[in-house]
This record gives structure tokens, sequence and C-alpha cells, in this order.
């Protein structure tokens, strides 16, 4: 079933290929819709109480090195699987108006959809890896032939940031492989816990340097796609230039492979070396949170202050993972649903302005409320749901972060990051007050030019809306999926960990 | 005595004058005749190879017929006939006539003969039967400056480099007192490797060896040459001769490996492990290699010099694995040979190709590709993906061997060295990438659509699928097959370092 799930797509980009042009967008939504149809049926056959990985395929791919075709799926990977094929769904419907070389890009899109989804439920980790470079071709296409003005620029840093991590990766990985004789990301986790039961705080590769080394290696592969400060310069140019539907998908589930990286793999496997971390990754995630806002703040251009307010969201992510509690992750993987959901509203909230106004610039605009009534109301609802106002989303990801941070070891820090909300709210209320209130200025007057949300537009914006406000309110549906992966996997081996590193250094 | 294993060889020389009589007798107006001819005379040398018995047994006191000679062997035809096909569809130059036929099979031979030369005068001798026919296939196009000029540099240095591996030998044979590889394995077992010639005597052959694979700092000519010899040449030179140099390398590298240089063994423990005398040397070559191949990569600006530096990097990572001497190393070897066959096979195709449509090799001329033929630009961007390295192409698989033998042996620093280097060359192949799909062309003028024959599109398959099928289903076939080959290998003695 995750089989079907994840190469449906591909069947899509087939189709796409044969199909002429003109269908080729009516089949990226279909394969697209399917595809999420599929995994709500994933989520139905589960069962979220158990433990462990469920739907499990495993056929034996080179045996010479005991590398196997393993997929599964845990409630960590169905929450952001669900988000995955939400957003790109969306970002389909969006996806409508491009007409440069339609086939290429619906062939693109749905080649990256494959990757996402392959990251969700690889189980070994050389598919992992294979999945998780597959996505870097469609993206630097997707950046680079229809992005905006610097595209080409953008392009090219984001594939060399992102190798560059993946590289590091593929270093931490193959240590790893060597050490243990496995791929299985399961059997590793596994051993990482029995190395962690003996007392052994060098962990699965039986030595705390060597283990810090491989952390500090995926740390960095994985915080460069969050990505974390100082690894995230790639992202404002990397959103700014990709066409409204990718920054959709990259804001929205690409961010989230990071996350999931760290929480899949890092975090598991040296739990020692990620406690003896927490410090500096507090640190980065503080000022990832604070400097963020800020300069989201100097913004001039409305989807880069976007861009630059999700490098301070997914602050929040490491934040809560560093921390270690139940809580502290439980807001990391929250934030990571609920900005996946508010990041692609808000890129298609200027999307919807750049398609009519042709510029982004915060200071040019004025008075939109009145011409777009409708729209207003929209964008302000994502304004208010990422600067995490109570009721939507935001609130729920960032009070649950605060209190598991607060909760670990590393509290001073999360006091300080408090800093960085009062910040997102100044801005985004400055940057409401500027765009949709004040006086309407003579250009924007014209209605014709100036209609209100289409209806495409409003299949966009509305279902993702829908999923923040009932985010906001019933916040147990998403949790539940993955807590008890949190609960009764990470946070005890994080504990464990805990103990064994402050009884060395005591 | 039986003359079986040496039959592949007699019919590659067989070839050689019947090309060149057929030539003559159609008096070149029928080039298709030679041109079949040179491609069944290829083909039936690497079949007849394939089915040879791999006895390792030693024919005439100075060839071998094991798993390995087979495999280099067929690799060299299959390149050869690779090549007189591509020469076929490349950029125009005059049509391929009896003489550049005789070349290639002469190149071919020496290739042959090379890798199963347990000699060292026939390694020599085949050395040189592959060096000379090369500068000619270079200076092939008489009318053009380029080429002329990238033949003399190539005389030049090749020259050179053969003299320094001759006096190394020289120097060899008058320590062991024999020419043979028996005599070369009994004579390190005695403290004749503790004197200081024979460290030196192993440096100035591997200067021949550098050349022949391009290895820094004996590189100097590959740009050059590349650049000036039509892309099918330049292909042929980067994969066969490469290849063979390497397998030549091996055999050589096999039998003196565990000559311990006792004085010098202890001050430089961390340097010479296992008591390698090779790797320092081989060590120092790949990190060069590598890094000067991947950072003057970055500068080029057409395609064929561009391919030459990215041939001189893959020459480090080979080198790399061959530091580790492991069965698994030399395993992981042949898959990433098996790999660069393709990958550079068809890179210079296509270079060759679209030289030939665009009139010149400038990456500025490829501008906008991407939208005059769609397969031709898909076809490249596969194959410099793969180059770079990236899964699910063949190229990943390759280099991830490559990596995984070399951290096996805790050579950490030599494996970091060599993934920085990977995410270099993702720069410049990229950038091909970005001229042919992100840029715009220049002027309207030539957005024409290109067309392209059903012959090229076929060649162009043909290397280009294999990319895909291995980097995704069957290297672990593959993988088996290297490792059985590896395991063959007589004269390497105690493998493991």
């Amino acid at each position: 079933m995750l089989t079907i799930l994840v190469f449906l797509p591909l069947v899509g980009l087939l189709a796409v290929w044969a199909a002429p042009k003109q269908a080729a967008r009516v089949i990226n939504v279909a394969t697209c819709g399917v595809a999420l149809v599929v995994s709500v049926a994933v989520w139905m056959q589960m069962d979220l109480a158990a433990a462990g990985y469920q739907l499990e395929e495993k056929v034996d791919w080179i045996k010479t090195v005991g590398i196997q075709y393993h997929v599964g799926i845990d409630g960590v990977g169905l929450a952001l699987v669900l988000l995955t094929t939400f957003v790109s769904f969306v970002s389909a419907i969006a996806s409508w108006r491009i007409e440069n070389q339609a086939k290429g890009y619906h062939m693109m899109f749905l080649l990256l959809l494959t990757g996402m989804l392959g990251v969700f439920v690889a189980l070994d980790l050389f598919l992992f890896y294979v999945f998780w470079e597959v996505m870097l071709l469609p993206m630097y296409f997707l950046i680079g032939i229809w992005g905006g003005p610097r595209r080409q620029y953008a392009a090219i840093k984001f594939f060399l940031y992102t190798l560059f991590g993946s590289v590091l990766l593929l270093g931490a990985v193959i240590l790893v492989v060597l050490e243990t004789g496995t791929w299985s990301i399961p059997e590793i986790t596994a051993m990482a816990k029995a190395a962690l039961a003996s007392g052994e705080a060098g962990g699965i590769l039986g030595s705390v340097g060597l283990s810090l080394a491989a952390f500090i290696g995926m740390f960095i592969g994985f915080a460069i796609k969050i990505p974390s400060f100082p690894f995230h310069t790639w992202l404002p140019d990397a959103h700014v230039e990709a066409p409204t539907p990718i920054s959709m998908i990259l804001a929205g589930v690409l961010l989230k492979m990071g996350g999931y990286g760290l929480i899949r793999i890092a975090y598991p496997f040296f739990p020692t070396a990620a406690v003896d971390m927490g410090l500096v990754i507090s640190v980065l995630s503080v000022i990832a949170i604070v400097y963020g806002a800020f300069v989201a703040m100097a913004q001039t251009d409305l989807k880069r202050m976007i861009a630059y307010s999700s490098v301070s969201h997914m602050g929040f992510v490491t934040l809560g993972l560093a921390a270690g509690t139940e809580a502290g992750i439980n807001g990391a993987m929250y934030m990571m649903l609920a900005h996946g959901t508010i990041s692609a509203m808000l890129f298609m909230i200027v999307g919807v302005i750049y398609e009519r106004a042709h510029h982004r610039e915060i200071a040019k605009f004025g008075g939109l409320a009145w011409v777009m009534p409708k729209y207003f109301v929209l964008a302000s609802f994502a304004f208010f749901a990422s600067l995490g106002l109570p009721g939507l989303s935001g609130f729920i990801a960032e009070l649950t972060t605060f209190v598991g941070a607060f909760n670990g070891p590393h509290r001073t820090w999360a006091i300080i990051a408090l800093l960085g909300v009062v910040i997102t709210a100044a801005y985004y209320l400055r940057t409401l007050q500027k765009v949709y209130l004040r006086d309407t200025p003579e250009q924007y007057k014209d209605a014709s030019k100036y209609p209100d949300l289409s209806p495409r537009e409003w299949a966009v914006l509305l279902p993702l809306a829908a999923v923040t406000l009932y985010m906001g309110i019933i916040p147990s549906t998403a949790m539940d999926m993955y807590n008890g992966f949190i609960r009764d996997q990470l946070v005890p081996v994080l504990n464990a960990a805990l103990e064994i590193t402050t009884r060395s250094f005591g | 005595m039986d003359w079986s294993p040496i039959y592949p060889a007699a019919l590659l020389t067989l070839g050689i004058l019947g090309v060149l009589i057929t030539d003559l007798v159609t008096k070149g107006r029928r080039p298709g005749v030679a041109i079949g001819m040179a491609f069944a005379v290829l083909a039936g040398a690497g079949v007849w190879a394939l089915g040879l018995k791999t006895s390792g047994d030693v024919v005439l006191g100075v060839l071998v017929v094991d798993k390995f000679a087979v495999v280099f062997t067929v690799f060299c035809c299959v390149t050869g006939a690779i090549t007189v096909l591509a020469t076929t569809r490349g950029e125009a130059f005059r049509r391929p006539g009896g003489e550049f036929l005789a070349l290639v099979l002469a190149a071919v031979l020496g290739m042959s003969v090379l890798s199963m030369s347990v000699d060292l005068i026939v390694l020599y001798l085949a050395f040189e039967t592959i060096s000379v026919p090369s500068y000619v296939l270079v200076a092939m196009r008489r009318a053009d400056a380029k080429s002329n000029e990238a033949g003399l540099k190539y005389v030049l240095f090749g020259g050179v480099s053969s003299a320094v591996m001759l006096y190394g030998l020289s120097l060899l044979v008058g320590l062991i007192g024999g020419t043979s590889f028996e005599a070369l394995a009994l004579a390190v077992q005695t403290p004749m490797v503790q004197q200081p010639v024979f460290i030196v005597a192993c440096v100035m052959i591997f200067a021949g060896f550098a050349f022949k694979i391009s290895a820094v700092p004996f590189h100097f000519w590959a740009p050059d040459v590349y650049a000036g010899a039509p892309a099918s040449v330049a292909g042929f030179l980067a994969v066969a001769s490469k290849a063979a140099g390497f397998a030549a390398l091996v055999r050589v590298v096999g039998v003196t490996v565990t000559a311990i240089p006792q004085g010098l063994a202890d001050p430089l423990g961390a340097f010479w492990p296992g008591g390698n005398v090779w790797f320092p040397i081989l060590a120092i070559a790949a990190v060069l290699t590598m890094t000067v191949g991947n950072l003057a990569a970055l500068k080029q600006t057409e395609i064929k010099r561009l391919l030459a530096w990215s041939s001189i990097a893959h020459a480090g990572y080979l080198l790399l694995v061959m530091c580790v001497w492991t069965e698994d190393a030399l395993a992981a070897m042949l898959v990433y040979l098996v790999a660069y066959l393709f990958m550079n096979l068809a890179a210079f195709l296509l270079a060759g190709i679209s030289i030939r449509e665009l009139g010149t090799g400038e990456l500025k001329a490829m501008r906008g590709m991407g939208r005059r033929h769609i397969g031709l630009a898909a076809a490249f961007a596969i194959v410099l993906f793969s180059l770079t390295g990236l899964p699910p192409f063949f190229g990943f698989v390759a280099k991830l061997q490559v990596f995984y033998a070399v951290f096996d042996q805790g050579f950490v620093w030599l494996g970091v060295v060599g993934l920085v280097n990977g995410v270099i060359s993702l720069y410049y192949y990229a950038r091909v990438v970005k001229s042919m799909y992100l840029d715009d062309a220049e002027d309207e003028a030539p957005s024409k659509s290109m067309k392209l024959a059903l012959p090229d599109g076929l060649l162009c398959a043909l290397l280009v699928a294999p990319l895909v099928v291995f980097g995704i289903v069957w290297w672990g076939g593959l993988l088996d097959w290297a490792t059985t080959v590896a395991r063959d290998l007589p004269y390497i003695m105690g493998a493991g370092r």
C-alpha cells in the first residue's frame, strides 16, 4: 500500500508525458488527489495505538551489501505523509496557471512528490538517502526554470547547500552502517537503545568522539534542510525566486524533512551526542527564532519577509527537540505540521497579490482590504495563525514547545525565545496595516485589475485555512498520531542518555 | 602449448591488416565496409575473450589469462567498438577511413596485451603500443591546427613520461635481476626493498602510469588533447586508455604491495599502513588528482575541456580506492570503471553530437538546448548527474562503493576529501545542465529545433540506459561479479592492508 502511494506520482508522471500539453495540469491535480485519498486510506488502516511500524513491506534489494527495499509507517511518518499529500494537492491546484513548458513542470512536480513521500516511509538508510536526493533534481529545475528573475542563482545555491548537507549525511550514514552492519533504521534504533541500556556512552559507534562527529554531520545535513541558523541563507533566495506553488511545497513539506530526519534518525541513533549538543542546538534555535524574526521585520519584499518568518518558526522545531521532553518534541512535531499548512497559505496569499500587482513591495501596497475584502479576511487569518493567535494551530505549536522547553535542561534560552514571538507579532501586524489597511493608492482602485479571489484561489486557500483552524481547536487528532512514538520511544531514550552523560561528566 | 589465450589479440592484429587492405581495395569509396569490419573484429575479439578459460596460467612466461585480464580486454573492445560507431556520428571530421580504424584496433590490441602482461618488458611494449596509435588518433584532423597542437603535446608528454618510466623499470630490473613478475614477487620478500632506490623506482614507474591515467602532476596534456581531438577519440582515450593504465597499475602494485621498507616504516608509521609502499604514492596522487581536477573544471567554458578535467578528477577517485587495497576496494574499482565507461563514453558522444549540431563546444552555445531537443538534453542531464554521483544513477552506486571501501578501512580523512570533492564537482556539472535548461538562448536565430538521426538516438540510449538500470536495480549482481574478479587476481599477496 505504501509502495502504491510512493510510486503513484510516477504513474502520473508517465501519464503527463504521454498526454497532450493541455491535460498535464488535470493529470497532476488528479494524481495528487488520488495520493491524498490513498494516504487517508493508509491512516484508516493503521492502528495508532500500536507501537512500531505498520504496513511494512520488505524486499531484498542488493543482497551483497544487505540493502533492502523496506518501507513502513508509524504515527510520525503518517502525520507528515498526510501533510505532504495535502499540501501537494492544493499546490497542484495553485499550479493551474503555469503555462511555460507545462508538461515539464507537472512531471517535475510529480517526481518531487515521489521523493517526498519516499523519505517519510523509507526504513532503510540507503532507500532514505536515495529518496532524499531524488527530491533535489526536480526542485533544482522547478526553481531554475519556472522561478523569478534571479532563479538561476537561487537554484544553484539551493542545490549546492543541500548537496553539501547530503554529503555530510552520507558520510555519517556510511560510518553507522559500517559499525552496525545493517542499513535498517529500526534495527539501528534498537541497537542504540540497547547500547544505552548497557550504559555505553559511545552508543552504536562505540566511541563518544565518533558518535559526536557522526551526529554533528547528520545534524548539519538535516539543519540545512530545516533550515536552521547559520545554514539558512539559501532559503530566502529559493523561496523568493520559486514560483508560488513550489514555494508552498518548499515551505510546507521540504523544510519538514530536516526535522523528520532529526526525529527519526539523528536523535534515536545518537541520543548521547544529541543530549551533549543540546545546549548548542538550543542556542542556535533561539538565534534562529529571534534573529529570523528581526530580519523578517526588516524586509521590504513581502515574500522575503515570509521566507524569514519560516526561519524563525523552524527555530521552534529544533528548540523543542533540544529540550528532549515529551512536550518539547510534541511541540516540534506540531510546529512542523502547523507551519506546513500556514506557510503554504502565506505563500499563496503573496502569490495572489503578485499575480495582480506584479510586485511584492510592502511599502507600495495599501488599503487592499477595501478592494479585495474576501482576500483580506483570509490574509489576516493566515497572518494571525502565523503569529500564534490562540485558537489557530500556530499557537498550540508554540505553546507546547515553550512548555516543553521550560521543563527541559536549557530553560534560560527558552525564555529568550519568547522575545521572538513578540517581534513576530510586531512585523505581521505592521505588514497587515501597511498592505491591507491605510488609504488605497489610486493604482489599486481599479476593480477590474484587482478582482477578489477566484474560485481556484478559494480552492487553494480554504482547505488550508480549515485545517489550520481545526488543528487550533482540536490538536489531539494530530498529536495522538505521533505521541506514541515520542512518549514511548524517543523521550525515554533521551532521558537515559541524559543520565549517562551527566553521570560521566559529574 | 595452449595458444588459445592470445587468439583475441591475434584476431585484433589480423583485423588491423584487414581494415587497411579493405580500405586500399575499395579506395576509400565504401567506408562502410571497413567500419563494419573493424566493428566485427572488436566484437569478435571481445566475445572470444569472454569464452577464454581463465586458468591463471602464464603463457610464454609473459602473459596471464585470468578473469581480470578478460574483463579489461572485453572492456577495451567494447570501448573501441563504441568509439568506431561514435566517430561516424560525432562532430564532422573526414570519414573515419582505414587508417583511423587500424589505429583504434592497434590501441585496443595494446590495451588487451597490457592487461594480461606479467612481465616488465612486455608491459612496457604494450604501453607504447597504446601510446603511439593514440598520438596519431589525436592529430587525425590534419587541417585543424588545434588537433595538430594536441597531437604534438601528447607526443612530448608521452615521450617524457615513458622515458621516466623506462628508467624506473631499468632500476627495478637491475635490482631484481629479472623481468618477470614472478622474479619481482620473490625479490620483494628480500631486503632488496629496503634500499631507497626501490622506492625511487616505484615512484618513477608510477610516473608512466600517471601519464596514462592522467593523474596529477602528469595530467597537463589531458585538457588540450581532449579539446583538440575529435570527441569520440577523446572519449576513447578517457575511457579505454585510462582503464588499461589502471589494469596494469593494479598488476604492478599487486606484486610489490607487500614490500616493507623497514628503514622507513617506523618514523612514518601513520603514512605506511601495513607497510604498503604504494600507499603514500597513491594517496598523495589521489588527493591531488581529485582536487586539482575538480577545481580546474570549475572555470572551464568549453564542454570537452570540462569533461577532460572531470575525467582527471575521476582518475583521482579510482586512485583513492586503490590506496585501500582490499578485495572490496578492487571490486569497487571495477564497478566504478564500468560506470565510468558508460558515463564518459556517453558524455563524449553527446558532446560530439552537440558540437556537430551547434558548430562549437562552448557552453554558451548550449543555452536553450533543453527546448531545442528534449531527448538529447535529458540524456545529457542524466549523464552529468550520474558523473556527479547523484542517486538514482549508476555514478552514485559506484561512488558509494568507493567510499564504503575507503571508510571501511578507516581512511576517514581520505574519504572526507573525496566527499568534499563530490560536492565541488556538482557545481560544474550542474552548470552545463543550467546552460541547457535554465539559460535562454542568446539570439533567436539558432533556437530552431535540433534534429537527430535515429542512429544517434539509439547509440545515446544504449549508453545512457545502463546509467539508470544499474543505478536502480542491477548493481548487486555487478558487485558480486566484480568481487569474484578481484578475488581471482594472482600475485596479490595478503590482500588487505
